[in-house]
């Protein structure tokens, strides 16, 4: 059975009188350790094909089963819980907290998780580590540059040791030279830890360091080894 | 699983101006219903330690619930010791004080000035202040009924000599240190040395000045009394003097107990207490809003950080209860500072009113009271931005700029 699962999955949107389709009758499977790039041009659906398997919106129709919890019919307090414990989500603009420090930051998602506190620490000082910025632990966003900042994004998304991480164009708002090593990075977490990634982006470079490219359009996906019907999800 | 504390109390750094002046908005908030709480609370005690359940009042019939206007005849004493069996006696003299009470305009003597003043006639004194004063004319038999007075400075008052209580100042509205023993008033054309002052277990008295009898009587011209002040024995009743008032009408006297004397007086004090209820509401009221603001603004500015938090998995309630704890830790700051600024400025302050004066009683029930609203405010006013910013779905918070 896949790691994310999206059955025949539709979502669309009303704005006045026009009504935006951005998924219609999606099918897709992920397997466990998979790094898959999800492409498109702006207003495809891309972030609304990841938020709805990180379970922050739900479709209109079909059904999603991640981790093998089909989180369409999740209350929102049960779908929270699911997030805390089966979800990393690194976002285009970091989102850091302000008020807390890189440390800080990196332990919140583990408050979540029952760990005891020495745990927890080691934890959070090998996300650190893994992102190489243990020696920053201390520093508040304020006091980092933007590719310090993602890459802690990247060590809180990864702290409580998800079942996937989504990436919600992380290379975005990132110069060339820090955007590769961001890159670098999120190849790393894949290959070394097995680290199931879903990444959102409009740089087709960036979407090349996936083993697997999906093109979202007009509500479908595009590309013919990645439309897939609901029995080759099963057969896989 | 809540949010860190250190959260929440960062985020309140986060903007400084914004915060410190909601911070001074909301201590102002608390220290007004502090000192308004101290208010009702000190008139209410001032008016209910003033009656004494063993003693009872005989005045004017004709005078209402108004001792000022009473007049009586100066032998009611006489007849009323003669004609009541339950008047209580010690030693065999009967606990029966004879008073004259009025209102009336009290000035102060320079007091380098007032010994040349003694040498001169009565119209040559010169006041420098000019307010109405209770006085109160009494024999030495006062305190055997007057069981709370208490002598604190100098001696009883002599001929031509006051004993003033220690709000009497705030009542005539000069400094206390211009009321002091050896110190001059001025009242009905004559002068008056302090010899005394006194305390009365915070009872109305305590804004009276105390004279001799004879001598207020002389200076007024009047030999009539304005009541008379009946001790009654231990559980003993009121009933056989309330019976001979009635009998004699030809005195036209009425009795009443003093509790229920200045019962009635708090009775008619209602709209003011609820008057001030209504300032602590609307005092209140106004916190609420200052916090609420102060709190929307907070979560304006933090939508798509609240929706990054949920995107994480931390459950509305967490949110929620992160915010209530911002507002709450700046009501308590603001109730701790407010707390302090009443005690150290406003705690004892007089006030003056019809019936004398009175301290702000800010007690511990009236700090408990003030910090509970600012807490309360605190709370109400984070939660309708809390909610406001939850409502919002996280996918549309975390494109939020």
């Amino acid at each position: 059975m896949a790691l994310v699962e999206l059955s025949h999955v539709s979502k669309r949107f009303t704005k006045g009188d026009e009504t935006i389709v951005p998924l219609d009758d999606v099918c897709l499977a992920i397997e466990a350790g998979e790094f898959v790039s999800l492409m498109g041009p702006s207003g495809t659906g891309k972030s609304t094909l990841l938020n709805l398997v990180a379970g922050i919106d739900r479709p209109d129709s079909g059904q999603i089963i991640v981790a093998g919890t089909e989180i369409t019919d999740l209350s929102r307090s049960r779908m929270a819980d699911w997030r805390a414990q089966n979800l990393g989500y690194i976002f285009q603009t970091h989102n850091l907290i302000p008020v807390l420090t890189a440390y800080e930051n990196v332990e919140l998602p583990t408050l979540l998780l029952k760990l005891k506190a020495s745990e927890r620490r080691q934890r959070v000082e090998l996300a650190l580590e893994a992102v190489g910025l243990a020696d920053r632990a201390d520093h508040y966003p304020r006091q980092l540059s933007g590719g310090q900042e993602q890459r802690i994004g990247i060590a809180r998304a990864i702290v409580s040791h998800p079942k996937v991480v989504v990436a919600d164009e992380p290379t975005g708002s990132l110069d060339g030279q820090t955007s590769e090593q961001i890159q670098t990075l999120l190849q790393r977490l894949n290959q070394e830890l097995g680290i199931t990634l879903l990444m959102v982006t409009h740089d087709r470079e960036v979407a090349g360091i996936a083993k697997r490219q999906l093109s979202l359009d007009q509500g479908r996906f595009r590309e013919t080894n990645v439309r897939m019907q609901p029995n080759e999800i099963a057969s896989r | 699983m809540l949010l860190p504390w250190e959260y929440g109390i960062r985020n309140l750094a986060r903007r400084p101006v914004r915060t410190s002046l909601t911070l001074v908005a909301m201590t102002t908030v608390v220290v007004l219903i502090l000192v308004v709480v101290g208010f009702v609370r000190g008139l209410e005690r001032s008016l209910s330690v003033s009656g004494d359940r063993e003693v009872v009042l005989v005045y004017s019939i004709n005078s209402a619930e108004n001792i000022e206007n009473s007049s009586i005849a100066a032998q009611t004493p006489r007849l009323l010791t003669a004609s009541l069996s339950g008047i209580w006696k010690r030693f065999g003299v009967p606990h029966v004080s004879p008073e004259l009470y009025m209102g009336i305009r009290v000035g102060v003597v320079d007091s380098n000035r007032a010994a040349d003043l003694h040498d001169r006639t009565n119209t040559e004194a010169v006041s420098e202040s000019d307010a109405l004063g209770l006085v109160r004319g009494v024999t030495s038999q006062a305190p055997l009924v007057r069981r709370d007075v208490r002598i604190l400075s100098g001696d009883w008052p002599g001929p031509n000599e006051v004993m003033v209580g220690e709000l009497a100042a705030a009542k005539l509205g000069l400094p206390a240190n211009q009321i002091v023993v050896g110190n001059t008033l001025e009242f009905e054309s004559q002068q008056w040395r302090i010899s005394g002052t006194f305390s009365a277990g915070g009872s109305a008295y305590e804004s009276e000045i105390w004279c001799n009898l004879p001598d207020i009587q002389s200076a007024t011209k009047r030999q009539d009394l304005s009541l008379v002040a009946i001790r009654l024995p231990p559980g003993g009743s009121s009933a056989e003097a309330e019976l001979f008032c009635k009998e004699r009408i030809d005195l036209e006297i009425q009795a009443i107990r003093e509790t229920q004397y200045y019962g009635g007086l708090q009775q008619h004090y209602g709209p003011v207490r609820h008057l001030a209820w209504m300032v602590v509401i609307l005092v209140a009221a106004a916190g609420f809003f200052a916090g609420m603001n102060m709190m929307y603004g907070a979560v304006s500015g933090r939508v798509r950080e609240i929706a990054t938090l949920q995107a994480m998995g931390f459950r509305r309630i967490a949110i929620v209860v992160s915010l209530v704890q911002e507002g709450v830790l700046l009501a308590a700051t603001a109730s701790l500072i407010a707390g302090g600024i009443a005690l150290l400025f406003f705690r004892g302050v007089a006030i003056r009113f019809t019936m004398g004066a009175f301290p702000l009683e800010i007690d511990g029930v009236a700090i408990l009271i003030g910090s509970c609203v600012g807490l309360v405010l605190g709370a109400l006013g984070a939660m309708p931005p809390a909610f406001k910013a939850l409502r919002q779905s996280v996918a549309v918070g975390l494109k939020s700029i």
